[in-house]
Formats: structure tokens, C-alpha cells, sequence
């Protein structure tokens, strides 16, 4: 059960350092914003890759609570722990984009708030997965927190409105405003971050898996 | 028994458990007293305040009172193990959680019977009232945020740390509606009519909807573990 070889970490292990060198050395440079406009490859497909996994972490808390099998709780954990590392980081790169841009490190943008909400909400639900000790309680509790943390997204969405927008929007419903290497670059980083999270994600359920059948070992040396 | 008479008896046994001890509503209402001369310092001193943050003043105050009342409600049912009486008998989950949220929904409306003339009082001056939309606004609050405190303190009740999770988890699934109250109430202070907040209205009641169904749904498999 404990794979030694993981394909999709070699890919990243591939993909991360070539999405870079994609970014750095075969994406023009954007006119106005230089160098620093760079980042956004990385952001976006961070961006991506932790909404994909509160996604995962809601129908993981689904179909745990509908089947209540193991497999499904250590999914959500690793869903939802990779979902806050990304959120995070996409977070501190936007800051790190936003200080030379918009000349601040934090506007209560509607983006940016509600990733900020999410990151409130999904931390939360680490913070309870360390507050319980019985492993079914846990992963019940886990399992409720990331539906409804998921759940809110919609009204997050809605309320977020209030907050005036100077966020831009490169993909629009018309196309995509950027230059088509730009366009390859932004495709290729995308790629690599969903791989990495792949990695991390199968990474994560298996050290959940190995911990569990630890518990379970102990707890027949003790019978 | 029918689902409408269990929520009642169940609804009649907290609330009469509340009238004889009186441990939430008085704690409710002076702590938000309280938070709101805090909040009267840090916005300083002998200031009048503009509509939106009077509005903010508003609800900081009635949402930090009101999860004292949220957290008591389904703690009191842990003390001497009741959760488990109440599993035992043929009363549903649905109604249980349907009657707690009542609960917590009556308690958040009594304490802001306090809470709102004491806010008048102190910040009233140079506001609209706007009654009519003020009470919509505090019912539609109410209804997000019992429907999902009571959800989150089945939860909360099962921790070691009862008294710490309770805030942590539920502030940040609120916010968006905290949000949208401020914005509406700052619109109805600031004098303006109804149907210039009529989609914040909509949101907050999309809100109250998706946390009635969650909580109806999720209530069951949270209890069965606190």
C-alpha cells in the first residue's frame, strides 16, 4: 500500500523547474508592469489548484459521511491541508505583486477578500481536526466543516460585490487578454501547479493512510 | 408525533430551561452593552459616527453577545450527558436541530431587545431609524446566524475546547453575512430606501436558506458524534 514511486512527482519535480524557465525565459515582458508581472503565472495556477481543492475537500466530505469510509476522510484532510498552503501562498504572491502595482500589500478587493474568507473558514477546519482525538468524531466534524465551509462559497461571492474591484481580469468571457506566448506560458504554469498539486495531494493522503494504520497496530498490541 | 409538535416540545423544554435560569439572555445582552462602550473608545471619543460604521457598531455587538447564548444552548446538553437522551428517544434529528435554531433565534431577538435601544441611545444621534427595513435586517440575521450557530456548536460541543471553537469556526462562515448587514443597515441609517438594498436583502436571505437546508441535512451525522 505505500507506493515508493509516485509518477505524478516526478512530473513536478519536471514541470515546477520548466514552468519557471517557461515564465522567465520564453514569456515576453509585459510593457508597464515589467518583471513583476511574472508572478501571475504562478499566482493564477495557485489560485486554481486551492479552489480545486476545497472542491475536492466538500465532495470528499460527502461521500465520507454517505459511506463513512477511512479513505474518504484521509482525502479531505490532504484536500483541504494542501487547499490552505495554496491559498496561502496565492495570497503572499498577490501581496508581493500588489506592493509595486497598486502600491499597497492588501486592498479589501473582492477577489482578495474572498480568497482571504476561504483561507478563515478552511484554517478553521484544520484548527478543529487538531481540537478532536477520536478518529471517527475527527473525521465527521472535518467532514461537516468542509461542506459548509464550501457551501458558503456562493453568498462569499455575492457579498464580495460590495467591495469596489481593481483586481484585473485577464480571462474574460470574450477571450483572454494576453499575447499568445504569454498565453503558453500561463497554460504550461498552470499544468505544472496542478501536477504539484497531484503530488502533494496523493503525498498527503499517504501519510494519513500510514498514520491510521499505525493507530491501528497500536491498538492491537495493546488488546 | 408529528415533526411541528416535536420542534415544539423541544422548543418549549430550552425555553423553559432559559426562563429559570436566565444564564444566556443576561449574559447576551451585557456583554453586548459592554462591546459596544468598547467599541464607542475605539472609534473615539465624543465623535458622532457615520451611518455605515454606526451600523458596523451595531453588529460587532450583537454577533460577539449572541454565540455566548449559541454555545450554552447545546453545552447544557452535554453536561449530564442529555445529547444522548435525546438520540435515544424518537424524537428526530431534524426537529432538534430545528428546534435549537429556534432557540438560539429567539435568544438573539430578545437580547437585541436591549441591544438596539441601548444603540440608539448611545449612537442614535444623526440616524435614521428605518424601522420597517432595520427589522427585517435583524430578522434575516438571526435566521443565518442561529441556522448556522447551531449547526457549528453540535460540533463545537464535541471538542475538548467547546468554549474556544464555537467563535473560530463560525465567525469566518459569517462574515459574508456581517457584510452584507452592515452595508444594508449603513443604507437604512443613512436614510435610503428599501429597494436600493433589495439584492444585499436577497443575498442575506440566500444565506439563512443554504444554512437552514445545511444544517437540517448535516445536523444529524454532527450529533451523532458530540
Amino acid at each position: 500500500m505505500l507506493k515508493r514511486f509516485d509518477p505524478f512527482a516526478v512530473l513536478a519535480l519536471v514541470g515546477i523547474p520548466g514552468a519557471a524557465a517557461t515564465v522567465f525565459f520564453y514569456a515576453p515582458l509585459e510593457r508597464t508592469m515589467g518583471v513583476v508581472q511574472k508572478i501571475f503565472y504562478f499566482h493564477l495556477g495557485l489560485a486554481a489548484a486551492a479552489f480545486l481543492s476545497f472542491f475536492v475537500a466538500c465532495v470528499a466530505g460527502v461521500l465520507y459521511l454517505l459511506r463513512r469510509q477511512r479513505v474518504w476522510d484521509e482525502r479531505g484532510t490532504a484536500a483541504v491541508e494542501v487547499g490552505v498552503l495554496f491559498t496561502t501562498l496565492v495570497l503572499l504572491t498577490g501581496s508581493i505583486w500588489g506592493r509595486p502595482i497598486w502600491n499597497t500589500w492588501w486592498t479589501w478587493d473582492p477577489r482578495l477578500t474572498t480568497s482571504l474568507i476561504l483561507w478563515f473558514i478552511f484554517t478553521a477546519c484544520l484548527i478543529l481536526r487538531s481540537a478532536v482525538e477520536q478518529e471517527e468524531k475527527r473525521a465527521v466534524f472535518c467532514a461537516v466543516m468542509a461542506i459548509v465551509g464550501f457551501v458558503d462559497v456562493p453568498v462569499v461571492f455575492l457579498s464580495a460585490r460590495l467591495w469596489r474591484s481593481i483586481h484585473p481580469t485577464v480571462i474574460r468571457s470574450e477571450g483572454i487578454a494576453l499575447e499568445p506566448a504569454m498565453i503558453v506560458t500561463l497554460a504550461v504554469s498552470l499544468a505544472a501547479m496542478l501536477i504539484l498539486w497531484r503530488a502533494l495531494f496523493r503525498l498527503r493522503c499517504s501519510i494519513q493512510r500510514q498514520e491510521n494504520t499505525l493507530l491501528d497496530l497500536q491498538q492491537q498490541l495493546q488488546r | 408525533m408529528t415533526l411541528p409538535r416535536q420542534i415544539l416540545l423541544l422548543y418549549r423544554k430550552d425555553l423553559r430551561v432559559e426562563v429559570r435560569k436566565k444564564e444566556s439572555l443576561i449574559a447576551m445582552a451585557f456583554f453586548g452593552v459592554l462591546i459596544m462602550v468598547i467599541l464607542n473608545l475605539a472609534a473615539g471619543l465624543d465623535r458622532r459616527l457615520q451611518a455605515e460604521p454606526a451600523a458596523g457598531v451595531l453588529w460587532v455587538a450583537i454577533l460577539f453577545s449572541s454565540v455566548l447564548g449559541l454555545g450554552r444552548v447545546f453545552a447544557r446538553e452535554k453536561e449530564n450527558n442529555c445529547v444522548a437522551a435525546l438520540l435515544v428517544s424518537p424524537l428526530s434529528p431534524g426537529a432538534l436541530f430545528a428546534a435549537k435554531a429556534l432557540v438560539n433565534f429567539t435568544l438573539m431577538s430578545f437580547s437585541e431587545l436591549v441591544l438596539v435601544p441601548v444603540f440608539f441611545a448611545l449612537f442614535g444621534a444623526g440616524l435614521q431609524p428605518g424601522l420597517p427595513v432595520l427589522l427585517l435586517l435583524l430578522a434575516l440575521v438571526n435566521i443565518g446566524f442561529s441556522a448556522a450557530g447551531t449547526l457549528l456548536s453540535a460540533l463545537a460541543a464535541g471538542t475538548r475546547r467547546n468554549e474556544v471553537m464555537l467563535p473560530i469556526l463560525l465567525y469566518p462562515l459569517c462574515l459574508p453575512l456581517v457584510a452584507l448587514a452592515v452595508k444594508a443597515t449603513g443604507a437604512a441609517f443613512g436614510g435610503r430606501p428599501m429597494t436600493e438594498i433589495r439584492d444585499l436583502i436577497e443575498s442575506m436571505a440566500a444565506f439563512g436558506l443554504i444554512y437552514a437546508a445545511a444544517g437540517y441535512l448535516l445536523f444529524s451525522h454532527a450529533v451523532r458524534e458530540a
